[in-house]
């Protein structure tokens, strides 16, 4: 039975504009994610499953519907406000890392905290703790051109972590990496949900990587086909 | 010069409109090459300075902790990240910087120059209608004696004769079968008393400068044939101060003038040209009907009516200027030869009209141009870097920036290179021409204001902030799904 919704989804639908003729990406979508869950989308490309991603993460505006995350209605915010909200409440994993190539781990783990209350010092502690959890505190210093991928991505989590969020949606965090690494990256997120109690939404095509998460949901052309629990949990 | 024979210009050029545009706009074209190898030059110190205060903001950041500090840390490796967008940047900067400090330069010389006093300010006869204006000697006498009799008693130079003074041009050579410009010398035929007193530029001198200056126009009006020479025409000719020099006249042919070099005029002032006594020129006028140099024998020298070119007077006041005016302008006594009395200003603003259509031309189209290109090549550079970051824009916003900031860090990017590169810009220009002093015509030594040092970082600024706000704008307006759907 799962936990209480963290993040319910209600007759979502997105479409875009593509000259005169509308493509109907989303179509009446209804879902829940449970608190401390981690769900899998999954799907062929063009489903609609990184659109869904970026609709529960505040990156965009439904069409029609309604996104809650926790308490807050999202889908009605500003693009202020959701900028605001998303500092606190969403933490961010990319495919392609997207860490500040000119600042340092330790810098690019702190850009979140900067737009928070913070004292310096409270600050340094929570960078340090979430690169401690990656196990990168001797790589602090450097700089994304000096580590691996894995590396990389690993300060990546550390900088969705950092400002303790209700939420973490990764797309195909591990679609970059080796098999090694992928699977570091994997049981970094299992300790997220297990150990920090997060709920992790992550977009893959990966089987392997979906067979990690408690929960996969397959979309296809806009709409939910299939809702399994994965064989592994 | 103003009232000066063409061929008797500093330069020796013809100064006919067409062939005055040519030299403008080469010597604008050679002001833009050099400008350009100034910036380079000064590239590597840009960056210097550009590390060195992205470690100590980053220093202070670290130690604060404070956003805008951690922002600008930010704006300042993001200029590192392209250091070829960053240089070809801060070039443009610097150029129009630079050629602008130069042209306000100039621009706020002429105003200074065509600036009207209200009080003690100087006026200046000259023939009414002829260009180069002559006038007969008595002229100078009789003017004198209008100034210091008829005028009413508060309406005259408060210091007597010692406000007026007249100037008489000599062009000569060292070497009459092959004049050049290299064995050429100018001189202002004057009266050595009144050097310090109503030369534009002299009357500021202090300290040992000035000291030696009152030596050498005593030493000048106890012998006639001395005279003081500009530094850079000493070099010029080879001479040094204690020599001796034979000049033969090119505009008072025949005359040969026999000078000794008794000093030096100081640096930055009246470059290029000498000053003589005016009793030598009278003199050799005087004596040129029985001079063995006078072809024709027993006649005076063809000049020996129109010696004095320019009459200088300081006037208390407006109304005595125009009560001065009226006098001169209705005088008999000045009838054979007609002339005008102008305030200096408006003397000089006569000779600048016909330069007018150059001058309107610099400040409302090639100024315009310059900073309209410029901003292009700043909005082109910001452009490419902001299409290469939409992601990095992107993820900013992701996590949790508000399009503001992103704003602000694009344009707190461009800002910086302005100001550093119209900083280094205007600095150079203050500091190599304020140490290189050299003199356009009668405007005294060419300097930059130190308001450039103001004006040069506030035009990088805003050349940059022009050229930066439409790339800026699409910044702060990147979608941040449609950004990540293209990556994907």
């Amino acid at each position: 039975m799962m936990s209480r919704a963290i993040v319910q989804v209600r007759d979502l639908h997105k479409s875009f504009t593509r000259g005169t003729e509308a493509i109907h990406v989303l179509r009446d979508l209804t879902l829940d994610v449970g608190e401390a869950e981690f769900l899998a989308l999954m799907g062929p490309s063009g489903s609609g499953k990184t659109t869904l991603l970026n609709l529960i993460a505040g990156l965009d505006q439904p069409t029609a519907g309604t996104i809650t995350v926790g308490e807050n209605v999202i889908s009605g915010m500003s693009e202020s406000e959701l900028a605001r909200w998303r500092t606190r409440h969403v933490g961010f994993i990319f495919q392609f890392y997207y860490l500040l190539p000119v600042l340092t781990a330790y810098e690019n783990v702190e850009l979140p905290l900067l737009l928070l209350n913070l004292t310096k010092e409270q600050r340094r502690k929570q960078v340090e703790n979430a690169l401690g959890l990656v196990r990168l505190t001797d790589r602090m210093n450097h700089r994304p051109g000096q580590l691996s991928g894995g590396q990389q991505q690993r300060v990546g989590i550390a900088r969705a972590m950092v400002t303790d969020p209700t939420l973490i949606v990764a797309d195909e965090p591990t679609g970059d990496l080796d098999t090694r690494s992928a699977d570091e990256i994997l049981q970094l997120m299992e300790i997220l949900r297990a150990q920090l109690g997060k709920t992790i939404i992550m977009v893959t095509h990966d089987p392997k990587a979906a067979a990690r998460a408690q929960r996969i949901l397959h979309l296809e052309k806009g709409q939910l086909v299939l809702d399994t629990a994965a064989a592994v949990s | 010069m103003y009232g000066m024979p063409p061929e008797m210009s500093g330069a020796g050029y013809d100064t006919s409109m067409l062939q005055l545009t040519g030299y403008l706009f080469a010597g604008l074209v050679v002001l833009i090459l050099g400008a350009i190898a100034l910036a380079v030059l000064t590239l590597p110190a840009f960056f210097v300075i550009l590390y060195v205060s992205d470690k100590l903001v980053g220093v202070f950041a670290t130690a604060t902790g404070w956003f805008p500090l951690k922002v600008t840390v930010i704006m300042f490796r993001g200029l590192r990240r392209s250091m070829l967008r960053t240089s070809l940047t801060y070039l443009a900067l610097f150029v129009l910087t630079l050629v602008l400090c130069l042209i306000y330069a100039v621009l706020y010389m002429i105003g200074n120059a065509t600036s009207e006093k209200e009080a003690n300010f100087k006026a200046i006869v000259t023939h009414k209608t002829t260009i180069p204006s002559q006038m007969p000697p008595g002229y100078y006498e009789r003017f004198k004696r209008v100034c210091l009799e008829d005028l009413p008693p508060e309406m005259r130079p408060k210091n007597g004769d010692k406000d007026i003074m007249s100037w008489s041009f000599i062009l000569g050579t060292t070497d009459k079968a092959n004049p050049r410009k290299d064995n050429m010398v100018f001189l202002f035929a004057l009266e050595p008393d009144k050097v310090l007193t109503m030369m534009d530029g002299l009357d500021e001198l202090v300290g040992q400068e000035k000291e030696l200056l009152e030596k050498a126009c005593a030493a000048m009006k106890a012998n006639p044939r001395a005279i003081v020479m500009s530094k850079s025409r000493l070099k010029s000719l080879n001479l040094r101060v204690g020599q001796t020099i034979k000049l033969h006249g090119m505009n008072y042919a025949n005359l040969l003038f026999e000078f000794e070099i008794i000093g030096e005029l100081p640096e930055g002032k009246y470059e290029g040209v000498s000053f003589m006594n005016k009793d030598y020129l009278i003199q050799q006028i005087d004596t040129f009907p029985t001079s063995p140099n006078n072809p024709k024998k027993g006649e005076q020298h063809p000049m020996a009516d129109k010696c004095i070119n320019l009459i200088w007077v300081r006037l208390p006041t407006k109304e005595a200027f125009e009560t001065l005016s009226e006098k001169v302008n209705n005088r008999a006594e000045f009838g054979t030869v007609p002339i005008k009395l102008e305030t200096a200003s408006s003397g000089i603003g006569t000779w600048l009209g016909a330069f007018k259509d150059i001058f309107w031309g610099i400040k409302f189209i090639l100024v315009p141009a310059m900073i309209g290109i410029m901003s292009l090549v700043v909005a082109n550079a910001l452009s490419i870097s902001v299409r290469e970051r939409r992601t990095e824009m992107a993820v900013l916003k992701v996590l949790g920036f508000a399009p503001r900031h992103v704003l602000l860090i694009v344009l707190g990017e461009a800002l910086l290179v302005g100001f550093l590169g119209g900083g280094m810009s205007a600095l150079m220009a203050w500091g190599l021409l304020g140490n290189v002093k050299f003199q356009i015509m009668f405007f005294g030594a060419f300097f930059v204001p130190m308001n450039a040092l103001f004006y040069g970082p506030a035009l990088g600024m805003a050349v940059s902030f022009a050229g930066c706000i439409g790339p800026a704008m699409a910044a702060k307006n990147v979608k941040v799904a449609e950004v990540f759907a293209r990556v994907a």
